[in-house]
C-alpha cells in the first residue's frame, strides 16, 4: 500500500488510467467546442437553476465533461448543504382547478444524520 | 479484382505512417498483389528510403500530375518484389504544387494498374492530408497508445467522416506490452474504446524497425520480428483472410521474468531482440 492510498483509502490511479481519463476529457470538449469559460457559464446557469429549490454548497460544485460507454456527458457533482430543505409547490396557472394541492412541503434534515 | 486505394494517416507525425504504409505495402506485395505505394508528402519524401529506392528516383508524383513524365516512368520497380511499385514525392516542391482534383485523377490512373494502391499521408490536417484520402477508397489510421496521438487520431476520424469516407480502421502502432502490463501505458481497449473505429493490427515497439530502416528493407522480411509479423497480419486482413488479433496476448516467459528480476533485465531482452 502506497502513501497516496493509505492517506485516500483510493487507489492511486496507474498512469495509463490517468492519461485515458484526461484524454476522454479533452476529446469531448474537442469534439463539442465546449471550453472552460462555456463550462463556468453553464455551471453558474446551474447553480442559479438549483439553488432555488435546494441549498446547495457552491463552493464545492464540481461539472466536468466526460466519455462513457460511448456517450458524452456532462457531469455535474451538488454537495446539498445539511441543513433544512424545503421547497414550494406552485401548480401553473392553468391547473387551477387542484387549488388543493397547493402547500408548503418541507423536509426536515437532522443535523447528525448521515443520510443528508 | 476491383482494385483498392489505401491512405495511412494518423494526424500526428513520427507515429509510424511511412513505416505502416511500406510494410503493408511489402507486405501485399508478398501476397502476390500488384501493388503501388505513393508518398504524397510533397517536399518531405521518406517512404522511398525505408523501401531502400531512393538513389533510383529520377520523376516524381509532381512531374507526373504536371504532365512532365508518364506515370510509368515515375514509377519505380522495388529490388526484391517484381509487383511493388513506388511513386515517390518531389522533394524540391512545396505541398500545395498538388491539388485535390489531381490527387484524384492520378489515383483514378493507378487503379487501372494496380490491385491495391497504398497512400502515405503526411502528417496534420491541411491540404496535403486532404489530398491524400481525397481519392481512397479505405483509410488506416496508425496511432501510438499515447494521448497526442489518440487525440489527434479523433480528429482525423471527424474529418475523414466530414469527407464522405468510410469508417477508418486503426492500427495501433509501437506498443510496449510492458508497460500497458503494468499500468503505465494505455492498451489497445482504451484506445478503441476512446475512438470507437474498428481494430486492424497491433504493432509491438521492436528494436529491429530501426534496423530494417537504416537497411532500407521493410520488417516483413525479417521473419523474427514481431512487429514484422504483426505488419504481415494486418496486410492479410485487409485482403480478407481471417488472422486472429493476438499480437497483445504475448507475455514474457516465467524464465524471463525471473531474470529480470535478479536484474540482467535490458541487457538480456536486448539480446532477446536480436536472437
Amino acid at each position: 500500500m502506497g502513501i497516496f492510498e493509505f492517506i485516500t483509502g483510493r487507489k492511486k490511479p496507474s498512469p495509463g488510467a490517468l492519461a485515458k481519463e484526461r484524454l476522454k476529457v479533452a476529446l469531448v470538449q474537442d469534439r463539442m467546442k465546449v471550453n472552460p469559460e462555456l463550462l463556468e457559464l453553464i455551471k453558474s446557469d446551474l447553480l442559479t437553476a438549483i439553488s432555488r429549490r435546494l441549498d446547495i454548497d457552491e463552493q464545492h460544485v464540481e461539472i466536468l465533461l466526460a466519455r462513457e460507454d460511448r456517450w458524452d456527458k456532462l457531469k455535474a457533482e451538488v454537495p446539498i448543504k445539511r441543513q433544512k430543505i424545503s421547497f414550494e409547490w406552485d401548480p401553473p396557472a392553468h391547473t387551477t382547478a387542484v387549488t388543493g394541492l397547493r402547500g408548503k412541503v418541507t423536509v426536515e434534515v437532522e443535523e447528525d444524520d448521515d443520510s443528508g | 479484382m476491383e482494385s483498392r486505394v489505401i491512405t495511412i494517416t494518423s494526424g500526428k507525425g513520427g507515429v509510424g505512417k511511412t513505416t505502416t504504409t511500406a510494410n503493408i505495402g511489402t507486405a501485399l506485395a508478398m501476397q502476390g498483389k500488384k501493388v503501388a505505394v505513393v508518398d504524397s508528402d510533397i517536399g518531405l519524401r521518406n517512404l522511398d528510403a525505408i523501401l531502400g529506392l531512393e538513389n533510383r528516383i529520377v520523376y516524381d508524383l509532381v512531374d507526373v500530375v504536371e504532365g512532365q513524365c508518364r506515370l510509368r516512368q515515375a514509377l519505380i520497380k522495388d529490388k526484391r518484389l517484381p509487383e511493388l511499385y513506388l511513386l515517390p514525392a518531389a522533394q524540391t516542391r512545396d505541398k500545395n504544387a498538388v491539388n485535390s482534383v489531381q490527387m484524384e485523377q492520378l489515383c483514378q490512373h493507378l487503379r487501372a494498374e494496380f490491385d491495391f494502391v497504398v497512400i502515405d499521408s503526411p502528417a496534420g490536417i491541411e491540404q496535403g492530408f486532404r489530398n491524400a484520402i481525397v481519392g481512397a477508397d479505405e483509410i488506416i489510421i496508425v496511432a501510438n497508445p499515447e494521448m497526442a496521438s489518440v487525440r489527434d487520431a479523433d480528429r482525423i476520424i471527424g474529418l475523414v467522416e466530414a469527407a464522405g469516407k468510410p469508417e477508418p480502421r486503426l492500427i495501433v502502432n509501437r506498443l510496449r506490452a510492458e508497460m500497458t502490463r503494468r499500468g503505465d501505458m494505455m492498451d489497445v481497449a482504451d484506445v478503441l474504446e476512446v475512438l470507437g473505429i474498428d481494430l486492424l493490427g497491433i504493432v509491438p515497439e521492436d528494436a529491429l524497425i530501426v534496423v530494417s530502416t537504416n537497411k532500407g528493407e521493410p520488417i516483413v522480411y525479417d521473419k523474427r520480428s514481431r512487429a514484422g509479423r504483426a505488419f504481415l497480419n494486418a496486410a492479410q486482413r485487409i485482403i480478407g483472410e481471417e488472422v486472429p488479433i493476438d499480437e497483445v496476448t504475448e507475455v514474457p516467459s516465467l524464465l524471463e521474468r525471473l531474470r529480470r528480476l535478479v536484474g540482467f533485465g535490458p541487457a538480456l531482452a536486448e539480446k532477446r531482440v536480436r536472437s
